[in-house]
């Protein structure tokens, strides 16, 4: 039946929902630049959701675990076999999403007998130079965005918004400055994601929320504390300072914890 | 299995070495000197910069001494593009486990990764085109220790409990370490960095002195030997600048 154009297009659009649906409770993931690299930050309850890619190339992603995965496997081998056939500086981010793996979410999302991927995944890129750093975001549909200094994956687009509104406002220096600025961009996400899950609304719920109340660090910190209860916060570096060529790094829990305020530090291990 | 860098590079039609023919090739000339020995804090590795066709000096600047991830290095010795070739798959088979698998690659696994590609270079080994007789030291986090393994061309391992010795200069300098390690001032394994150091250096001349393919120190040039160290705390090479003084001072015989 889906022959006839019509029943496609509806069918896509079916789709759309169905994956809304299904990332509506997914948890937001932050990517900052600051002067020695690229934060990614997010919060996880056990199963990671930050990884490694290559040498200069981290990734982060909301959605179904195993699709998650199998789209990383897809990116570490691309990058591997490029960077051993060609050289190191060919692995470039846009041509592993562009070539790569957005052709093939594209097609499992327009294939309407077949399942797509559900997923939404954030691609940091550390440039040789401070400055240079850049982010690519995907969508489940295969469309990407080119971003620089910030970027993040929330439910909505909406939501998004707001979260990239809070970053624009806010200038990050050091690595402490990333931290904070990340994870009270996570809160305003995590906030607006909630509120809209409450209301039950479409698309545009997350306008509901007064940006006052956004703006003002306190009442995020006091989500964080919420949020910290039931998760942990996940960070992951890729820090140009960092010796040889692999450039990523887990930031572990006691170099977290002398970053955040006291009363969020005790449930990070 | 999952995680097996090689193994996709194979699925891509890829092939390690040209295959020769079995036996036909000339006698095989592994035309360097390296050695790795066991020092107070770990593992030294050193090599000649040398590299030879025949009796000709090909280059004198070559790292014989590959640092393959932070926490290992192959030493080479024979055949300077497949070991180039291999130090490659190496580091990226490790690099892909560790990101793939998001665990390290244990050291035995290391090992055997490394076994594993001179086992499929056999023929190209005995062929004369792609003789390879490396050295791979590293630091086994499971047992906390750094250690030393080598190979013959056909990918059999030993380990060196004390040292290991690889390429044409090496029969020089065997005799010497046997001595040095049995009847020296203090065997090699209670030496300090510095000492350590200053013994390498006085081998790696030793067999220049007596192979004309390894290159001795060359001071006009400001050429020295390349010498890393493995510790718990991963692998770190000597600055030429630290190598100049210690030669000038220690090993040099005229100032």
């Amino acid at each position: 039946m889906y022959e006839e154009p019509y029943r496609w297009v509806e069918a896509v659009g079916n789709r759309r929902q169905y994956l809304d649906d299904q990332l509506k409770e997914g948890t937001p993931v932050v990517g900052v630049a600051y002067e020695r690299g690229i934060l990614l930050m997010t919060m996880s309850k056990g199963t990671p959701k930050l990884y490694e890619i290559y040498d200069r190339l981290a990734l982060g992603g909301m959605g179904h675990p195993a699709d998650l995965e199998k789209l990383r496997f897809n990116l570490l081998e691309m990058a591997h076999v490029e960077g051993f056939n060609r050289s190191v500086s060919d692995v470039t981010g846009s041509r592993l999403v562009k070539y790569g793996i957005t052709p093939a979410i594209k097609q499992a999302f327009e294939e309407v007998f077949k399942a797509p991927f559900i997923v939404k995944i954030l691609l940091a890129e550390l440039g040789k130079k401070s400055g240079k750093d850049g982010f690519l975001t995907i969508n489940y549909d295969g469309t990407f965005e080119e971003k620089s200094r910030y970027a993040v994956l929330a439910a909505t687009s909406a939501v998004e918004e707001k979260m990239m509104g809070y970053l624009r406002q806010q200038s990050i220096v050091s690595l402490k400055d990333a931290v904070d600025v990340a994870v009270r961009s996570w809160a305003v996400g995590d906030r607006a994601q909630r509120s809209a899950l409450e209301d039950g609304q479409g698309h545009d719920e997350a306008r509901t929320v007064p940006d006052q109340q956004v703006i003002d660090a306190e009442a995020l910190y006091t989500h964080l504390r919420r949020c910290i209860a039931e998760k942990t916060i996940e960070c992951a570096l890729l820090d140009r300072h960092v010796q040889g060529p692999s450039k990523y790094r887990a930031l572990k829990a006691d170099e977290l914890r002398t970053m955040l305020p006291t009363d969020l530090s005790p449930s990070l291990a | 299995m999952q995680g097996d860098f090689y193994q996709l590079l194979k699925e891509q039609g890829y092939v390690l070495g040209s295959s020769g023919q079995a036996g036909t090739g000339q006698e095989l000339t592994i035309a360097t000197t390296i050695l790795a020995f066991k020092y107070r804090d770990g593992v030294l590795v050193a090599g000649d910069r040398r590299a030879t066709a025949g009796n000709m000096v090909m280059y004198d600047r070559t790292d014989k001494v590959l640092e393959i991830d932070r926490y290992s290095v192959m030493a080479i010795a024979g055949v300077p593009a497949t070991a180039y070739e291999m130090a490659r798959i190496l580091e990226h088979s490790f690099k892909y486990y560790r990101r793939t698998q998001l665990q390290e690659l244990s050291f035995e696994g290391k090992l055997r990764a490394l076994s594993k590609l001179l086992k499929e270079n056999v023929a190209a080994a005995l062929a004369g085109t792609g003789a390879v007789a490396p050295i791979f030291a590293g630091y086994d986090a499971g047992q906390e220790a750094a250690k030393i393994y080598f190979y013959d061309i056909l990918g059999a391992e030993f380990e060196g409990v004390e040292y290991a010795v690889s390429g044409s200069g090496s029969s020089t300098i065997r005799g010497i370490l046997h001595y040095l390690n049995t009847w020296g001032e203090q065997p090699l394994n209670a030496m300090p960095e510095e000492q350590a150091t200053v013994q390498a250096l006085r081998l790696l001349t030793s067999a220049a002195e007596f192979d004309s393919a390894t290159g001795g120190v060359n001071r006009e040039a400001g050429l020295y030997p390349i010498i890393k160290f493995i510790t718990g705390s991963g692998v770190r090479m000597m600055p030429d600048l630290q190598l100049r003084s210690l030669f000038e001072s220690r090993v040099s015989r005229s100032t």
